[in-house]
């Protein structure tokens, strides 16, 4: 019971949540006022046959009057065919508002996840952001619909079936809601009882699942090594498990729907037992509004156990609501300031004024770079070139503002990047991936992703500056190849090229561009490098290099280690001096020679 | 419908199970039955004006105790039953994909498989599980019923049953037109889940281009879809469902027209008149209940068809009756005139390979992408068997000694080692459950990799894989490493393992590996120079065939193929490569 009152009481925080939830209504208000009166229409019409049951039995049967008989009949019909009607309108709109307002929550959140930084995106595990826009809508959805129906419709149905019994004849309908206590206890004690049990079988055939797919994926290594009866007897084990999970659940069931039944039983002999004295002994009980209890009865029960189901959709739902908010609350780290100016169209040069770096906030927090002060004049290709961790991803994400420095300034033509737009800066930023990572679609999406607008034309002419525009030509549906999912459709160095042309129609300003590391075969090896070549003419370019001729060709090459920047200069300079970088290359080039 | 037949035969062993609920579902059905017939009775009485109703009503709540006991009883071992026809189900999927050859796996899609071994598998035991129970207690339900409604009165009894075969039948249609239609819907939300997928991997570039309005458009239109597709399911469930409501209003309808007439005519008591109108209540249920039965009944027939495809498959790679173990050795391998092609496939991979290795001996394949290097190690542990020749091992067949005896001889370490979701102890232990704990640690210690498990809070008991932590390239190669170790086999096959890491690490691989060859006889599959120095002999493969054999020095000048390999294949235009970090661990 105290556990019931929490659940009640926990509500007044949700309000703020569950208006949230009503505002999402809000454009589609009459749709609802409709569905409501539908709802209601269909409630009370379906409220009518027991009554008119016993109405048929009193009126024409004992009084041998065959007119009134179909008139009641006939009333019997009408109020069939309107709670079919007003069901029908009640069940489309109830979905039509629903599933519309849920599509636009989607939308809500997906707009909302587009504004927040990439800091954001990498705290967060893809997985659990994308379960926030399926699965956790999905939950709401049984919410809004289903529940929200159930809640208003068994509610007036159970009220309406107590004030038409009550009027009926008080005395029997007080001994009819005798049973009710006792059906709405065992009712709620076996819905929490079958949640865990449920929730429990769901957790064993999703282990049962997730075994017998990584016996199949990893089936090379159980016939290499031979194991297979000692996979068998464990996915027996699990198999049993999930057995006995389930067999839980029989045992509910067994115990709670036969129970139901008997207590309906129980209520229709004491009802008999009650009203039939009644009836003899001619208190204004008739034998019509005797019958009309006993087939009121069957009504009686279905909302009870229905509402009880609620608390189980109802705490899905909430819990889902939760988690929907706490990522809409989620606020932006980086926003255009309110005085932030246009980036005007920029010469590229790069300029880090003794910046400092360090992911999350706190004493704790590792810096990931520090001390950085340089100037990379326009039109430069810059290589960054260091172990991993050494701050390479940071540095190039603070060129792109993804970040803003802990301390210091990342200033582009002299404009601090805090002070300018977003979108100014980034209209002007090209980037390249590591591995080109590609969006399904034609190779001409791809392509155009780079650029707002672009026409065939544009798509085409960037293609063929990077070299790019022979091989797609050369695939069966040229430009509308689909690339298939994340590109998978093409090679490794097809994606390359892609991905380079897509750089390469936004006319970027200021190129980023993480080398890929895969191997491909040596003709494709020679596009890459030719392609490259030209996307990096005329642009600052800052790579993250990891092919030897990318560093020679870099004008200049800047070393990292553990986030500080420990030489810079270009390939015959650092050789030269004999530091870091040359004995990074002497490493390279032992390995090579073994 | 041989398919049909053939599902029920997976009830044989629950048979007595089976016909036991049967018969308690017909008692506890027959008494429920019982009891608007008693209303009716108790009606009567008090027409007559009977003031003592309590043997009637004793007599009600004895038949509905009855049929408490009964349907406890009922679904207690139906339930058991269904449980175990799964269960059975389950297991024998399970064992049957386990005797089944590699080859088979190459032909399926994984994705397929999962489908049939879930998504069939669930149709097929929610028919013979709770399907057919379904309709058997319906059916009696409904024969006892009728046959108490026509015992009272044929001409009432038929109007009142008149609706019962229309929702039965729209009960069946509704499920067979809605079911295609909610799938739809779930395909339409994968696909907005997957653009939703594809957005937040391509964040970066999204933000870097300034797309967002793009990608909003894409997600907007995805929405749509599935509004559209949800409609045209709920179009079908707001027409169908209250149509089901409706039909047997119909019945209520025809009872009360007639038998009111036939009660104001004295033809039957208003006792009776109630009766028929509970009877009609007590149909609606198992009427609707066979519509959707049937509808399960169907699935499960297609469902089935394709778990049979499956199970009817039958293992291809047999080993002889009596076949005796991989004799004693020391890793003398001989392959004798070797073929092979992919099953459906004309194309030769291996095509007449002969190759003679001593024990002891460390052999290294190069040649092309496609050149039948992995196919050629392959056929050792007898993953495949070839289409023509024989492998031989220690002077015995492969194909005729005991396949358990030859695989714990033939060890392999792939370029991307797969693990499994369980404790790295478990994983380093994979080929022999009984190893001790410091023969583990000892196998990690050779492998170079037991004090990183050490650095891991839950040391040795760390779970990896899929659904543990991380473990980077290197370390799985290591792991990998270690799991051999353990096996100590004589024949080990190092498929490509140094390709995925750095230079550093390459480095910390190659000390391990050089402990694992010790006193193995050894293949070596890389592109690598440095991993193929490790070799004492190479063999150059082209097309399936073997070019050339010799040392480094021998084919640099004798085969121009292996020149150009060593030359291009060199380490590479790799620089510096960037790695996931070597302690990249969840929570760490």
């Amino acid at each position: 019971m105290r556990r019931l009152w929490r659940l009640i009481r926990g509500e007044e925080r949700r309000g703020r949540k569950l208006r949230g939830l009503l505002e999402l209504l809000r454009p589609y208000r009459a749709r609802t006022m409709l569905m409501f009166v539908a709802l209601i229409l269909a409630t009370a019409a379906s409220l009518a046959p027991p009554y008119l049951a016993g109405r048929a039995i009193d009126d024409g049967i004992r009084q041998k009057d065959l007119g009134a008989l179909t008139v009641v009949v006939v009333l019997f019909v009408v109020s069939a065919l309107v709670t079919w009607g007003a069901t029908y309108a009640q069940t489309y709109l109830v979905n039509w508002v629903g599933e519309r307002a849920l599509q636009d929550l989607r939308v809500k959140l997906f707009r909302h996840l587009q504004r927040l930084s990439v800091g954001f995106y990498s705290r967060n595990k893809a997985g659990v952001l994308i379960s926030r826009m399926t699965n956790d809508v999905e939950a709401l959805n049984q919410l809004v619909t289903d529940s929200v129906v159930t809640l208003f419709q068994s509610s007036l149905t159970l009220i309406g079936t107590a004030v038409i019994l009550v009027l009926l004849d008080p005395g029997l309908a007080l001994v009819t809601f005798l049973c009710f206590p006792i059906l709405m206890v065992s009712s709620l004690a076996f819905r929490i009882a079958s949640t865990g049990a449920y929730r429990l079988t769901r957790e064993k055939i999703a282990w049962v699942t997730a075994y017998l797919q990584e016996t199949l994926s990893g089936v090379r290594v159980v016939r290499a090594f031979g194991q297979e009866p000692r996979h068998e007897q464990r996915f027996a084990e699990l198999n049993e498990d999930n057995r006995e999970a389930n067999m839980k659940t029989v045992y509910l069931n067994a115990a709670y729907f036969p129970a139901v039944e008997l207590l309906s039983a129980v209520a229709t002999a004491a009802i008999l037992i009650y009203g039939g004295n009644q009836v003899v002994s001619g208190n204004g009980v008739t034998i019509g509004v005797l019958a009309s209890f006993v087939f009121y009865l069957n009504s009686f029960f279905d909302p009870i156990q229905a509402l009880s189901q609620l608390y189980t959709t109802y705490q899905a739902g909430m819990a889902a609501l939760d988690k929907i908010f706490e990522l809409l609350d989620e606020e932006p780290e980086i926003v255009d300031r309110p005085n932030a100016v246009e980036l005007p169209r920029v010469n590229g040069e790069i300029t880090f004024d003794d910046v400092c770096f360090a992911y999350g906030t706190g004493d704790d927090a590792a810096l990931a770079l520090c001390d950085v002060d340089l100037t990379i004049p326009p039109g430069m290709t810059v290589a960054l070139v260091g172990a991993t961790g050494a701050g390479k991803s940071t540095f190039v994400k603070l060129v792109a503002r993804f970040h803003d420095p802990t301390r210091g300034r990342v200033l582009v033509d002299g404009h601090d990047l805090r002070d300018v737009t977003e979108r100014s800066l980034r209209s002007q930023l090209g980037m390249v991936p590591q591995e080109g990572f590609l969006f399904s679609g034609t190779i001409r999406d791809n392509i155009a992703f780079g650029k707002r607008d672009a026409s065939d034309a544009d798509v085409e002419s960037a293609a063929r500056a990077v070299g790019a525009h022979e091989f797609i030509v050369g695939l069966p549906s040229g430009y509308d190849t689909e690339v298939g999912e994340r590109g998978g459709h093409l090679s490794a160095g097809q994606r390359q090229l892609v991905a380079f042309a897509r750089a390469a129609v936004a006319d970027p300003r200021i190129l980023i561009l993480d080398e890929a590391t895969s191997n491909v075969d040596v003709h494709t090896e020679g596009r890459i490098e030719a392609g490259l070549r030209r996307l990096l003419a005329g642009r600052t370019a800052i790579v993250i290099a990891h092919r030897l001729s990318t560093i020679q060709g870099a004008g200049r090459i800047i070393v990292l280690d553990k986030g500080r920047v420990v030489e810079q200069g270009t390939h015959d300079e650092l050789l030269d001096a004999d530091g870091a970088y040359a004995s990074l290359y002497r490493d390279w080039a032992e390995q090579a020679a073994a | 419908m041989g398919t049909f037949w053939r599902l029920l035969t997976f009830l044989r062993p629950y048979r007595r199970g089976v016909i036991v609920s049967f018969a308690l579902a017909a008692v506890a059905m027959g008494t429920g039955v019982f009891i608007p017939f008693l209303v009716g009775r108790t009606v009567d009485e008090i027409r007559k004006g009977e003031t003592n109703l309590w043997p009637l009503a004793f007599a009600i709540l004895g038949a509905a105790l009855i049929r408490l006991a009964f349907s406890v009883l009922r679904r207690l071992i139906a339930g058991r039953v269904s449980l175990g026809v799964e269960y059975d189900l389950r297991n024998r999927m399970y064992r049957h994909l386990q005797s089944l050859e590699l080859a088979f796996f190459d032909e399926q899609q994984t994705g397929q498989l999962m489908s049939r071994s879930t998504v069939d598998l669930q149709a097929v035991r929610f028919f013979l599980g709770y399907g057919l129970i379904f309709i058997l207690q319906s059916l009696v339900t409904l024969l006892v019923a009728a046959a108490v409604m026509l015992a009272l009165n044929v001409e009432l009894g038929l109007l009142a049953l008149a609706p019962a075969p229309l929702i039965f039948w729209v009960a069946f249609r509704y499920g067979r037109k809605n079911r295609p239609a909610s799938q739809e819907v779930q395909q339409k939300i994968a696909e907005l889940t997957a653009e939703v997928e594809e957005n937040v991997g391509g964040i970066r570039l999204v933000k870097a281009f300034a797309r967002e309005d793009r990608q909003l458009d894409r997600v907007r239109a995805r929405a749509q879809r599935v509004f559209d597709q949800s409609m045209v399911s709920t179009r079908l469930r707001a027409f169908y469902n209250p149509f089901i409501g409706f039909l047997p209003n119909l019945g209520l309808a025809v009872v009360l027209l007639v038998g009111g007439r036939q009660a104001v005519h004295g033809q039957i008591t208003i006792g009776e008149f109630v009766a028929f109108y509970g009877y009609v209540n007590l149909l609606v249920s198992p009427v609707r209940m066979l519509g959707i039965a049937l509808g399960m009944a169907q699935r499960a027939v297609g469902s089935g068809a394709r778990v049979f495809e499956v199970l009817d498959r039958q293992p291809e790679m047999t080993v002889p009756a009596g076949a005796v173990d991989l004799p004693a050795g020391d890793g003398h391998v001989e392959l004798r005139d070797v073929s092979f092609a992919y099953v459906g496939t004309e194309e030769r991979v291996l095509d007449g390979v002969s190759l003679d290795v001593p024990a002891g001996r460390t052999i290294a394949i190069v040649g092309e992408t496609g050149s039948g290097k992995s196919t050629l190690v392959s056929l050792l542990p007898r993953l495949y068997d070839p289409s023509a020749g024989s492998v031989w091992i220690d002077g015995a067949d492969v194909s005729t000694v005991r396949l358990g005896s030859l695989r714990s001889q033939v060890g392999l370490v792939s370029d991307d080692p797969f693990l499994f979701s369980d404790t790295i102890r478990n994983n380093i232990a994979y080929a022999r459950a009984e190893a001790s704990q410091d023969a583990i640690e000892d196998a990690a210690r050779r492998a170079d990799i037991h004090d990183f498990i050490a650095g891991l809070p839950e040391g040795y008991d760390t779970v990896v894989g899929e659904r543990g932590v991380t473990v980077s390239g290197g370390q799985r190669q290591r792991l990998a490493i270690a799991r051999a170790l353990v096996m100590d086999p004589r024949v080990l096959i190092l498929d490509d393992a140094t390709s995925s890491v750095d230079a550093s690490t390459e480095a910390a691989i190659k000390r391990a590996l050089r402990e694992l060859m010790e006193g193995r006889t050894t293949f070596i599959i890389g592109h690598r120079l440095s991993t193929i120095a490790l070799a004492d002999e190479i063999v150059v493969l082209e097309h399936g065939k073997i070019a050339a054999r010799g040392t480094h020095d021998e084919l640099l000048t004798e085969s121009p193929l292996y020149r150009e390999i060593a030359e291009k294949g060199a380490p590479d235009r790799r620089f510096l490569t960037r790695k996931p970090l070597e302690r990249e661990v969840a929570g760490l």
